[in-house]
């Protein structure tokens, strides 16, 4: 009797969690890519390894476009991680994984401009954590991680060895894996 | 006297705990264990119907699955018997039904960053494999709504006297006179049923060749 209320009592609670329906974007923000969020941009690019830190806040409008280009910039990444999963089937097709790949090191480095100070959920709905900006060493260092280990993919990728990519491949997903397990909210349904 | 054989037990309280494991494991980003957790839980469907055309008498679903005339009966207090009794019947078809479409959903899902997929997301398209990760998380919904159903007829009957855990528990309960008793299905049927269940399994995993591509 006491597991059965166990399992109600877990139950209950992931019905809590579970809200209203809502499929497919997580983030509703209506940004635009404007001069302005373009210069925005251009200073948190300036500012090098500190690129968490602005010397001058967002405006709210700057604050929204980088969101959407964040939320739209990791759906890429993800749509690319599950057609390069794919092309590694059994019979792995190997042209389109070398264009996914070399896709995804370019998403990968520009996620350096999608974390400025001021775009958490505070300021619109997202899932990123405020976390980011307490540990911004910790989460500067894991978007790193997650940069080399998509160069080292894209290598193994131009190569013919699958085990290699396979292996990549794992590594490229735990990089994903380890910044999302600690800095991304839960997905809301 | 015996009402419930070993391995209907055994399937009930290891489906609850799967469950449970299940939701917990994906929400803290276990998603590996969560899938082996649903690999067990298809184990335990298909050992569970074919234990319910071969399995004791209270298991078959010859036996339970109701008509619109064992229902009624039951409803004016005219049903005697061991086992099912029809309505909660339904709630076991609608119970096991729910939890096969669950099954079903999670093996061609795919999580959002292409990390994992289900045994079978290959054979759908990568759409296909997002829209049924969407409504797997919501149908969970479904069978949380069936548990709480299951959970308050369960405490229904408690009030009334009944003690139907206990039983799920011992396997044992007290049967009126002239109620036929349970039939025991046999051992190695048992031990059939679940190699079987445990090979469909494998199948599964392997991406049910040679329909994978």
């Amino acid at each position: 009797m006491r597991f059965v209320s166990y399992v109600a009592a877990c139950a209950l609670i992931a019905a809590g969690t579970c809200g209203g329906w809502k499929l497919g974007h997580a983030n509703g923000v209506q940004g635009r890519i404007d001069k302005d969020s373009l210069s925005a941009t251009a200073k948190s690019q300036t500012a090098g390894n500190s690129m968490l830190m602005l010397a001058v806040p967002l405006s709210r409008d700057q604050a929204l476009a980088v969101m959407k280009a964040r939320h739209d910039g990791m759906g890429s990444i993800g749509d690319a991680g599950k057609a390069i999963h794919r092309s590694l089937g059994p019979t792995p097709d190997l042209p389109a994984l070398r264009a996914n790949s070399q896709k995804l090191v370019l998403l990968s480095r520009a996620a350096s401009r999608w974390f400025p100070a001021g775009t958490g959920p505070d300021v619109a709905k997202t899932r990123a954590k405020p976390e980011i900006w307490q540990n911004a060493e910790d989460f500067a260092a894991k978007l790193r991680n997650f940069q080399a280990a998509a160069q080292a993919f894209d290598s193994a990728a131009r190569g013919n060895d699958v085990a290699a990519m396979n292996a990549r491949f794992a590594d490229l997903n735990g990089t994903c894996k380890a910044c999302h397990d600690k800095y991304r909210a839960e997905e809301k349904h | 006297m015996r009402v419930w054989d070993v391995p209907v037990r055994l399937v009930h309280w290891l489906l609850a705990l799967l469950i449970g494991f299940s939701w917990w494991s994906v929400h803290h980003h276990h998603t590996d264990w969560h899938i082996w957790s649903g690999c067990a839980v298809l184990t335990l469907l298909v050992f569970r119907i074919l234990w319910g055309f071969v399995g004791s008498s209270t298991a078959r679903f010859s036996s339970f699955v109701p008509g619109p005339r064992s229902l009624r009966n039951y409803w004016s207090g005219r049903w005697s018997g061991i086992g099912h009794n029809p309505l909660g019947a339904l709630s076991v078809l609608a119970l096991l039904g729910a939890v096969v479409i669950q099954v079903g959903l999670g093996l061609i899902s795919q999580d959002e960053d292409g990390i994992y997929m289900g045994p079978l997301a290959r054979l759908v398209s990568s759409d296909t494999s997002d829209r049924a990760r969407d409504i797997h998380a919501l149908w969970f919904n479904v069978i949380l709504a069936l548990i709480v159903l299951h959970l308050a007829a369960i405490i229904f009957y408690r009030l009334r006297g009944r003690k139907l855990t206990l039983a799920m528990i011992t396997g044992r309960a007290a049967i009126g006179p002239g109620i036929e008793p349970m039939r025991s299905g046999r051992w190695w049927v048992a031990l059939i049923c679940f190699g079987t269940a445990i090979g469909i399994t494998r199948w599964v995993i392997a991406g049910i060749p040679p329909f994978s591509p």
